[in-house]
């Protein structure tokens, strides 16, 4: 490799050194405003405003989180996120990908009406849905509660689309010889499908976290008191709230805490992306392919 | 392969029950969808259908209007001026982001480049970051008199912009927000489209002696156009239903120059002026899906 690699190298190197630095100076650019608002969180609060650019490192403190946590109700709003979370996220890992395999692998009456059903949703705009859905969880009483939050668009049209163009890529000769084998039509899904797909699965399993984890116009909608309040709804709420509790919150405290909250809101995706990218690209890459 | 298994799989066919089952795998395995795609998808869009026939205000009873909602949006300077508002900041954000994102995603098909890893997570960090959470960066970082980028400009001895209070600036301010956020997912479904392109095609070209941007406009572009097309159309329909992110930065200010249409038609709802309000979904979806096939017929004809 490194033998036959070096010249090579060298008859690119100059156009690589370009790639370079445009990359890097496009990535600053990316990462500039996030990096921004992480380090600008520990700064005092006057400090934001007076000095957005400048950083004293001795002046670090914690006073902008001490204070978001003590104006909004932040820790119930993760707790509310991440029930929300584990069972929506479960279903649609489960649903979507089982009726994708139906929609990919089987013929049967009825299928492309509903398949174009599902292609026409994708095209809504999602706020066309949510006053009849509004009105729906007030006649089932579901206003303020969990099942409110999770059961509408737990198997999104985009989940299921997605999910079809992976399983169709599965040769049916796979599916087959585990029916010869005597494998249940369910079992085939199980025990063939699902760990043929994985990657794909990974990126549905990152994406929909991302999804669930980052929607904010229905929770605002169908859960706004501040015990059902999710995570997001906390933070778009936010400024409102502190000034609402603290009589005459200047700009600057309203600033910190904003950044405070912020940081704290993106940290956990941020880390779950890290960890989990090398499977998410994979996986998008896989369920793109044939698109 | 097809042959080995032929043999017994016929014979298995034969079994009992084999179609039976068979043909009723496939019900069950959509039901759970199903299930909730007809209570919480279908019956509120037939709902919504039929509220756009209606005056309703949210209580009380609603009197049948025919297609007045819909002929009253046609005539309203509002409906369109939030249509070209949309209409802009899809110039704005789309040929700028197409452009970007082939650029970047063939600068980073080349396995030399060793950065690679760090350069995908770097530019999807936007896309992953909660909305909420970049929406109230944005507005701290735009701000007229504390913000950080006002504050560059002073460095380099500009003056300050208001960036978000003054209705020439809001748009551009909101179509780089987008912009940022968005070309991450982009990048990586391009990356995907040229990871399916065969590599001996670039070796053939180079030997022809193309060099590099010659090749990428005159191979990979083309062989890309699928990929390219599914990305317009994505970020069409994004740009066409955005409603969180002027809600958050803007409220459709300042003098709705950055009321989209998908903020126009929350307004509605938030009037409790229903009717009109599935009115202007549903001309909305109309509008976004002739735009969709239209590009996907434009691409296709160059074929």
């Amino acid at each position: 490799m490194t033998a036959t690699a070096v010249p090579t190298r060298r008859a690119h190197r100059r156009p690589l050194v370009g790639s370079n630095v445009f990359l890097l100076i496009l990535t600053l650019a990316f990462l500039a405003p996030v990096a921004w608002a992480l380090v600008s969180a520990f700064k005092p609060a006057a400090e934001i405003i007076s000095d957005p650019l400048g950083l004293d490192l001795r002046g670090l403190t914690l006073d902008n989180f001490r204070g978001m946590f003590h104006d909004v109700p932040i820790g119930s709003g993760f707790l509310n996120t991440a029930v929300v979370l584990v069972i929506k996220g479960a279903i649609t890992l489960f649903c979507a990908p089982l009726a994708a395999y139906a929609f990919a692998k089987y013929d049967f009456r009825g299928k492309n009406a509903i398949f174009g059903t599902v292609l026409l949703t994708l095209m809504l705009p999602t706020i066309v849905l949510i006053i009849p859905l509004l009105l729906e969880m007030k006649q089932l009483g579901w206003v303020n509660t969990y099942q409110a939050l999770i059961l509408p668009g737990s198997v999104d049209a985009f989940a299921i689309f997605w999910m079809r163009q992976v399983i169709s890529a599965v040769p049916d000769e796979l599916l087959d010889a585990a029916r010869v084998d005597g494998c249940g039509e369910f079992g085939i899904f199980w025990r063939v499908v699902v760990p043929v797909i994985r990657p794909g699965l990974a990126g549905l399993a990152v994406l929909t976290i991302m999804n669930i984890y980052n929607d904010f116009v229905w929770p605002v909608v169908v859960a706004s008191s501040s015990k059902m309040a999710t995570l997001q709804v906390v933070l778009s709420t936010l400024a409102q709230n502190i000034t609402g509790h603290k009589v005459g919150a200047d700009y600057a405290t309203v600033t910190g805490e904003l950044l405070a909250a912020s940081s704290i809101a993106l940290v956990p995706l941020l880390i779950l992306f890290i960890v989990l990218q090398k499977h998410f690209i994979n996986g998008i890459l896989a369920g793109s392919v044939k698109g | 392969m097809t042959t080995t298994t032929a043999v017994p799989l016929e014979t298995w066919k034969s079994r009992r029950g084999y179609s039976m089952r068979r043909a009723v795998a496939p019900y069950l395995f959509v039901l759970p969808f199903i299930a909730i795609f007809l209570a919480f998808s279908v019956y509120p869009l037939l709902f919504t259908l039929r509220l756009s026939f209606t005056n309703w205000h949210g209580s009380g009873a609603a009197q049948w209007v025919g297609l007045g909602n819909y002929t009253y949006l046609l005539r309203s300077d509002a409906f369109w001026g939030s249509l070209a508002n949309s209409g802009m900041l899809w110039l704005l954000i789309v040929p700028v982001q197409i452009v970007l994102s082939v650029i970047v995603a063939v600068l980073l098909d080349n396995a030399k480049l060793r950065l690679r890893g760090f350069y995908r997570v770097a530019f999807i960090v936007p896309f992953v970051t909660p909305l909420v959470a970049v929406a109230q960066i944005w507005i701290v970082l735009f701000d007229q008199n504390y913000g950080a980028v006002n504050g560059l400009l002073n460095l380099i001895g500009l003056p300050d912009v208001g960036w978000l209070v003054t209705s020439v600036w809001a748009k551009p301010t909101l179509a780089l927000l987008f912009l940022w956020k968005t070309s991450g997912f982009i990048i990586i479904i391009l990356l995907s489209g040229l990871q399916a392109i065969d590599s001996n095609v670039y070796e053939a070209a180079s030997i022809d002696g193309a060099n590099r941007p010659r090749q990428v406009w005159s191979i990979t572009v083309p062989l890309l156009r699928r990929t390219i097309m599914f990305a317009v159309v994505l970020q069409t329909l994004a740009v066409f239903q955005m409603f969180a992110e002027p809600f958050v930065v803007t409220k459709g200010g300042p003098y709705n120059s950055t009321t989209t249409a998908g903020l126009y038609l929350y307004n509605h709802i938030n009037r409790a002026d229903l009717g009109t309000g599935a009115a202007n979904s549903f001309l909305l979806v109309i509008i976004v899906m002739a735009l969709s096939l239209g590009f996907v017929r434009l691409l296709r004809a160059k074929d």
